[in-house]
């Protein structure tokens, strides 16, 4: 178990490092998914076989799917014209947002007590409860979650819709 | 893979090995099942595709690599391999490299979680269906890495065709599997074709005998023929507009590679739809006690083998969608009506007398096909009169 955690998070690391120092963007995008892939592998590592199938389908299957489209109908197919130097004139923000994301997250890991008792007894989730848990307990933040995709597709047909206006 | 070792243990000679052995032995079966058995029926499905299609198109097809042409498969794939690799001079190398080989592995991932028959699955997931459509959204990855790094226009046009055609697709063919997830209350597989055992010869539970199911049946079918890139929807390698769309640069095992991932996920498809929709391995005489898998293993490949017979033979009959054909035919046509379809499907769970639920959905679904249709039919198609002689 210890020997594939090792591999995945060796093959984690190595995606997310490729991902912000490779200079074709479609070479990002790329060591990105072997980023995503190695979260699955500690997903179904953790026993969380939902979430690591959910991670692939909605990370790769869509959101890097959706990134690699959009390069696609930029001028720049071929990802090469990417800024010259790797680190750029803002890197320290980045930096610092990071450390305090990293920061709060262990914080509340650090904080949270359901971790230590997780960590004691792994029990496999299963699929009905995480549902129930959805449409019950949570289905304020549900709901709302559906408003604000909503919300989203009508202002992006909106947007649409004023270009090919002008255009006509 | 339990089955495989209760199996092994209860042999009188084998029995009694070392644990470690037999459990070894246990996962190398259906392994080495996946692995071999599938890629026969690959190569042989070219064989027969490249018969029935010569037959639909009155010629003979392959005949001469012996009798019926039957060595065709082996010749082909001997011939590939000691084809020379080119690699285009402007090409990203480690891509086009890599492509090839990410379009086959998801495709024989896709065979891990469907049951060839009663407890004969390699992996028992509680969320087959789900790892399903997560592994199948690898192979557009493969088409698109393929298409973008060889650097030529064609290959590029077939990758964002393939990109586009796959991302609108996906989202009828998950909502038409949807149903049957609400009818059986798991996302199993294994779950999902144990509850069509039973009834009249274990043939009348099959979900495709009720009205949801059939047209579930249907938009899944056309949802995974987008996905695989078969014929009504092979936009992405239109040989007539794009040439060979993003495999033009390929040569060699490469191409064989990409042959093999796009008609292996055309299998798994195929398989998936007999387990979601046509009873998986139920039919006459499953149910007997020891030789009942068998028959159910007989029954799920003579299935599966309809279905393929089934793609191939639309590929032979129907001619290529256009583009803006295809995007409208998905978001306007198989949306809505898999969203009905749901619907459908529960007021079928609660309208009580099962024969008057059946009518009443229906019903339903025929009324909103006819609405559906006729409101996404193309505007001013008046009838042409041809006028040679008058």
């Amino acid at each position: 178990m210890t020997t594939a955690f090792w591999i995945i998070t060796i093959v984690t690391l190595l995606g997310a490092l490729l991902a912000v120092t490779l200079r074709n963007l479609v070479h990002c995008v790329l060591s990105l998914i072997l980023f995503f892939l190695g979260i699955a592998g500690h997903y179904f590592l953790l026993r969380a076989d939902f979430f690591g199938t959910v991670q692939i389908l909605i990370y790769i299957g869509a959101v890097a799917v959706l990134i690699l489209f959009a390069i696609m109908l930029t001028r720049n197919v071929t990802g090469e014209e990417g800024p010259r130097e790797i680190l750029g004139m803002k890197w320290w923000s980045g930096a610092v947002i990071a450390a305090l994301v990293a920061g709060v997250l262990l914080h509340a890991v650090r904080r949270d007590a359901t971790a230590a008792v997780a960590s004691s007894a792994p029990k496999p989730l299963s699929v009905a409860d995480l549902g129930r848990a959805l449409v019950g307990d949570w289905v304020v933040p549900f709901e709302g979650m559906a408003v604000l995709l909503t919300a989203a597709l009508i202002g992006a047909v909106v947007i649409a819709l004023e270009e090919v206006q002008r255009r006509r | 893979m339990e089955a495989v070792y209760h199996f092994l243990r209860s042999l009188r000679w084998v029995g009694d090995w070392p644990q470690p052995v037999l459990w070894a032995l246990a996962f190398a079966v259906p392994i080495v099942f996946v692995v071999v058995v599938f890629p026969l029926i690959f190569a042989y499905t070219t064989l027969v595709e490249r018969k029935a299609l010569g037959r639909i198109q009155n010629r003979l097809g392959p005949n001469r690599v012996g009798r019926w042409g039957i060595l065709q498969p082996i010749a082909d794939g001997l011939k590939l391999l000691i084809k020379e690799d080119i690699v285009p001079a402007k090409a990203d190398r480690v891509v086009h490299t890599l492509a090839p080989v990410i379009a086959v592995i998801p495709s024989l991932m896709l065979f891990t979680v469907i049951p060839v028959g009663s407890g004969l699955i390699p992996v028992n997931l509680n969320i087959g269906l789900l790892f399903v459509f997560a592994i199948s959204t690898g192979s557009v990855l493969a088409l698109f890495m393929g298409g973008w790094a060889s650097r030529n226009k064609f290959s590029l046009l077939g990758a964002m065709r393939s990109v586009a055609q796959v991302v609108s697709y996906e989202v009828p063919m998950v909502l038409a599997a949807v149903v049957v997830v609400m009818a059986v209350g798991s996302l199993s597989t294994v779950d999902i074709a144990a509850a069509q055992a039973g009834g009249w010869a274990n043939v009348t539970n099959w979900f495709v005998f009720r009205p949801w199911g059939f047209v579930g049946l249907v938009l899944f079918l056309m949802g995974a023929m987008a996905e695989s890139a078969r014929t009504p929807f092979d936009l992405p390698e239109a040989e007539s507009e794009i040439i060979a769309g993003y495999h033009t640069e390929y040569s060699g095992f490469k191409f064989a590679l990409f042959q093999l991932g796009e008609y292996l996920a055309a299998i798994a498809m195929a398989g998936v739809t007999v387990t979601l929709f046509l009873g998986g391995y139920n039919g006459p005489g499953c149910e007997l006690p020891v030789v009942g898998k068998l028959i159910g293993m007989g029954w799920f490949f003579v299935k599966l083998f309809a279905m393929i017979a089934v793609i191939i033979w639309i590929r032979g009959t129907w001619p290529r969608i256009r583009v803006d054909q295809l995007m409208a035919f998905a978001w306007k046509l198989m949306l809505p009506m898999a969203i009905i379809n749901l619907i459908v499907a529960a007021l079928y769970h609660y309208i009580e007398p099962k024969l008057l639920a059946w009518v009443v959905s229906a019903g339903l679904l025929v009324l909103s096909w006819a609405t559906l249709s006729s409101l996404s039919a193309p505007p001013h198609l008046q009838k042409r009169t041809y006028r040679y002689w008058a």
